[in-house]
């Protein structure tokens, strides 16, 4: 039976709307998405509206403890290092190379996953298992070991980083476009479209990118945020960005020592790390459970 | 099932070549000598040169360098460090245990806590047990290994004292090495202290096998429950239900069972994220294992070692990898009926 009810039910919105609708029914997910636009804000206006520059000294005010201490100066909101450089303008700048840099790299990596991906679910045959395979092999690498292995050749540097998080992120994107692209070419609207004589590039660019961009964004998120963690860890490592940068992880590595005599120099830039990796998997766990019910209505 | 294992065999060879001509094209893509990276004698005298260059081939074809390369592996031969002028192969095989042991502790924790929280999350679905248990893991799944080592360093170590911060045991023990795992080799040995030097290993493990295990333990629960919520919509488990049998019996004897069958191979999945995540573990600690070693050979610019020990933590990896997939495919039938693997 035709269900004539759907045309005059409010409910019938379209897809997008409806994913909106229920993405936003979940708490953890809005509050998510609104730590990331806001991370996302910091990222790019940080220069702007940081009160110090991140790299000023002030050799009057050395390890000085966030304000809220007795011995703190609400000069230096969030306390200052051993160099004397306020700690808020840094990991305010610090936003736009962990969390920003993240996800341009993730972007880039994805625009490549894209192109390797759709040609590889295209194909047909031995060629498409043999690459099926190896690809599976370069997943089961962790990012971060890839990463490391490509830093190791390269060289550390922020730059060399990049390309390291990039490459190894690429697989689990090809993987992920290649089976969402497979799955789509059994479907039948793709098939009518087919008969309609439709070639492989409007196939791909008219009926099956639409219908996978939902779960591409999904992946992408979940590739984000272990990006985030990875770009902080290679920081850390000291394989990434270099000691003066504010980049988190890096803040960390250049802390190392007043572990003991100035903890908020080390805690504060994990708190962001971590607030940063949360928000961009509540808003990624938000998307697929609503996907997901979506599919269920 | 033979086939798969076959296919898997193939591919695992395949996958070896890709990587020995990787870690052989290596001392080519650093900067310096190809010969001097290979072998890892940086100041070669003229004796030593027609040595040398008879053994790696160098004047000879790529091909036929590359096939030195691969004699010299199975040789056990992977040149000497820059760094301390010793055989690599040595080096790797005495510290590589110590890695080992913190990632199998860490993995049986993992296991131990993860798979009974699963379940819990998954009995009591969106209740408050469940949400609980989810909103913990979510925290854990997100914190920074190494901020995490750290705060714990911090609380448990500075504040608190209850545990020591670094190395495997304290200084004033002296365990004579012989398999490499150290609480084994304590076990083992004839030494008059061998209780307290136990209880000092153990020690010194708390920490950084606590922090290594959390992310494992909150992916281990998160899988184990959507795994068992799965199972749980499946028509046998409504059958159980119908035949009577109480919630336990169809939980453990009929759910369990069933679910925990893609835990086994996600367990294997997690030793090689596990490695990684060892690696910066062992920096923090200063826990003499591959991950601080390769680490510091990337900051000396240690090309064979290096390469070394990309080569045996990658193989490693990925013989894992392939080991828990083959045992998953002999334990569940169903899986291999799938054409696509």
């Amino acid at each position: 039976m035709i269900d004539y009810n759907d045309y005059q039910d409010d409910k019938n919105h379209s897809p997008s709307r409806q994913l909106w609708l229920l993405f936003n029914e979940s708490h953890p997910a809005r509050i998510g998405l609104w730590l990331c636009i806001s991370l996302l804000l910091l990222s790019i206006l940080a220069p702007l509206i940081s009160p110090y520059s991140p790299y000023e000294f002030d050799g009057s005010a050395l390890l000085m403890p966030p304000a809220w201490a007795d011995e703190g100066n609400v000069d230096y909101m969030l306390g200052t290092d051993d160099l004397g450089r306020d700690i808020l303008s840094r990991l305010m700048n610090g936003a736009s190379l962990t969390f920003g840099l993240s996800i341009v790299s993730i972007l880039i990596a994805l625009f490549f996953g894209l192109i390797l991906g759709s040609l590889a679910g295209l194909s047909k045959g031995v060629k498409s298992s043999m690459f099926n395979h190896v690809l599976d092999l370069a997943l089961t690498m962790p990012s971060l070991l890839t990463a490391i292995i490509i830093v190791a050749v390269l060289g550390p540097g922020i730059s060399n980083m990049i390309w390291a998080i990039m490459l190894s992120s690429l697989p689990q994107f090809v993987h992920a476009i290649r089976n969402a692209v497979h799955d789509e070419l059994q479907k039948e609207y793709v098939i009518a479209y087919r008969l309609d004589g439709a070639n492989m590039t409007q196939v791909l660019t008219h009926a099956i990118l639409p219908n996978i961009f939902e779960q591409i964004i999904v992946v992408a998120t979940m590739a984000i945020s272990n990006a985030i963690l990875d770009i902080a860890a290679l920081g850390f490592l000291r394989l990434g960005a270099q000691a003066p940068s504010p980049e988190w992880g890096a803040m960390v590595a250049e802390s190392l020592d007043q572990l003991y005599s100035a903890p908020w120099t080390i805690a504060l830039p994990g708190v962001l790390i971590f607030l940063s990796v949360l928000s961009i998997n509540l808003v990624g766990d938000g998307l697929a459970n609503a996907l997901k019910r979506r599919l269920e209505r | 099932m033979i086939n798969y294992i076959l296919r898997r065999t193939v591919l695992l060879l395949f996958v070896m070549f890709s990587l020995t001509v990787l870690a052989f094209s290596l001392a080519y893509l650093f900067p310096g000598d190809p010969l001097v990276n290979l072998s890892g004698y940086q100041e070669i005298t003229v004796n030593q040169l027609a040595f040398l260059e008879l053994k790696y081939k160098i004047d000879d074809g790529i091909i036929r360098q590359y096939l030195a390369f691969l004699e010299r592996i199975f040789d056990g031969d992977l040149g000497i460090s820059f760094n301390s002028q010793s055989a690599i192969f040595e080096q790797l095989s005495r510290i590589f245990p110590a890695t080992m042991e913190l990632a199998i502790y860490s993995l049986l924790i993992s296991t131990f806590f993860g798979i009974p929280l699963g379940i819990l999350a998954a009995y009591y679905h969106r209740k408050l047990p469940d949400v609980l248990i989810i909103s913990s893991t979510m925290v854990g799944y997100c914190l920074p290994v190494f901020w995490w080592a750290l705060i714990t360093i911090m609380v448990f170590s500075l504040q608190l004292g209850w545990f020591p911060s670094s190395g495997r045991i304290g200084l004033v023990y002296e365990v004579p090495y012989e398999t490499g795992f150290l609480l084994w080799d304590i076990l083992q040995a004839d030494i008059p202290y061998r209780y307290e030097a136990f209880i000092n290993a153990l020690k010194h493990m708390a920490l950084p096998t606590f922090v290594l295990a959390t992310y494992p333990t909150t992916v281990l629960i998160r899988y184990t429950r959507g795994s068992m919520l799965n199972v749980l919509e499946t028509n046998f488990i409504k059958t159980a239900k119908a035949k009577g049998l109480s919630t336990w019996q169809v939980l453990f004897h009929h759910g369990l069972r069933n679910a925990l069958l893609p835990v086994i191979r996600l367990l294997g999945l997690q030793f090689s994220t596990l490695i990684t995540l060892a690696m910066l573990t062992e920096v923090i600690f200063s826990w003499p294992g591959i991950g601080r070693w390769l680490i510091d050979s990337i900051y000396q610019r240690d090309y064979p070692a290096i390469t070394g020990g990309l080569l045996a933590v990658s193989t490693f990896v990925i013989l894992v990898t392939i080991t828990s997939d083959v045992i998953y495919k002999w334990f569940n039938p169903i899986s291999r009926t799938h054409v696509d693997d």
